[in-house]
C-alpha cells in the first residue's frame, strides 16, 4: 500500500523529560525577551544608543557558530541512524561531527568572553543602564547553557567513542541535541533582538 | 533528507547573513523591521522542524515551540511599534 503521508510520531525525539526542561526554558527566555521589548518603550534613543555600542560582527560570527554546531549535530544524528553503515563506522562518524560541533561551541564561548571583557574594559556592567543590564543578563545566562550545552555534548561525544549508538537506541544523543538545538533557537531570538532591530 | 538539512543550514546561514547587513548599515523602519520579524520566525521554524526533528512528531509537541515563537514575535511587535503611534 502507498502511503502518501509520512506517519507521525507520537513523541518528540530523545528523552521525553529534556522537552520539559526545554518547554520551561524557551517560557523563561520569552519572558526575558518580553521583557527587554516592553523596557525599551520607557527609553527608545538609550536603548538604541547603547546597542550602537555592541560588536555585531561578533554577534553575527557567534551566531555562524552556533547555526553551524548545530547543524554538525543532526549530521551526527544522521550517519548514526545510517542503517548501511555499521555501529562501529557510524559511531566513528558521528564523533567527527559531534567534535566539530564542541569546537564550534568552544569557539563561541571564547568569543563571548572577548566580547564580555571588552565592554568590561569600557567600564560597562549591569548597572550602567537598562539596555545593558537586560543585554549582560540574557547573554550571560545564554552562556551559562552554551557550558551546559557542551558539557553533555562532551558526556555524548565519549559514548560514541564506545560506540554505544546504534540506529535504534540512541534516545541519549538525540536528547542531548534536543537540548543543544534549544540554545540555538534562543539564539537566533536573541540575536536579532539585541543586536539588529532597532 | 541528508540532502535537506544541507539546504536548511546554507538558508540559515543566508538568513543570518541578511539580518546582520541590516544591522550593521542601521536600516530602521516599519517594513525593515517586519521582514527582520518574519526572517527571525522562518528561522525558528526552520531550526524546529528540520534540526530539532518536530516535523514529522504529533503536533501537540510541534506546536508549543512554534506558538512560543509567535507571541513572541508578536509581543515584539507591539512592544516596539505602539511607541511610533503616540
Amino acid at each position: 500500500m502507498i502511503q502518501s503521508k509520512a506517519i507521525k510520531k507520537q513523541y518528540p525525539p530523545g528523552d521525553f523529560a529534556i522537552w520539559i526542561v526545554i518547554y520551561i526554558e524557551l517560557i523563561t527566555f520569552g519572558l526575558f525577551f518580553i521583557g527587554y521589548a516592553f523596557s525599551r518603550r520607557l527609553n527608545v534613543d538609550m536603548f538604541n544608543n547603547s546597542q550602537l555600542l555592541l560588536d555585531k560582527n561578533s554577534g553575527f560570527i557567534d551566531t555562524l557558530l552556533l547555526l553551524t554546531s548545530s547543524y554538525f549535530i543532526v549530521k551526527a544524528i544522521q550517519n548514526i541512524k545510517d542503517k548501511t553503515l555499521t555501529i562501529k563506522k557510524a559511531n566513528e562518524i558521528a564523533s567527527k561531527w559531534l567534535f566539530s560541533a564542541i569546537g564550534f561551541g568552544s569557539i563561541f564561548l571564547i568569543n563571548k568572553l572577548l566580547e564580555f571583557s571588552n565592554l568590561f574594559e569600557h567600564g560597562i556592567t549591569l548597572s550602567t543602564n537598562t539596555f545593558f543590564m537586560f543585554y549582560l543578563l540574557l547573554t550571560m545566562f545564554h552562556f551559562m547553557h552554551v557550558c551546559l550545552g557542551i558539557v553533555i555534548l562532551i558526556a555524548i561525544f565519549k559514548q560514541t567513542k564506545l560506540y554505544s549508538y546504534t540506529s535504534n537506541e540512541c534516545s541519549g544523543l538525540e536528547t542531548g541535541a534536543s537540548y543543544w538545538h534549544l540554545i540555538d533557537l534562543l539564539w537566533i531570538v536573541l540575536f536579532s533582538l539585541v543586536y539588529i532591530i532597532r | 533528507m541528508k540532502r535537506t538539512v544541507d539546504v536548511i543550514w546554507i538558508n540559515l546561514l543566508l538568513l543570518s547573513l541578511a539580518s546582520f547587513l541590516i544591522g550593521k548599515f542601521e536600516l530602521s523602519n516599519i517594513s525593515i523591521f517586519i521582514i527582520l520579524l518574519i526572517s527571525i520566525f522562518i528561522k525558528g521554524e526552520l531550526v524546529i522542524d528540520y534540526f530539532m526533528g518536530l516535523k514529522d512528531v504529533d503536533w501537540r509537541y510541534r506546536s508549543i515551540p512554534i506558538l512560543w515563537l509567535v507571541i513572541i514575535l508578536l509581543l515584539i511587535f507591539i512592544a516596539y511599534y505602539l511607541p511610533e503611534q503616540s
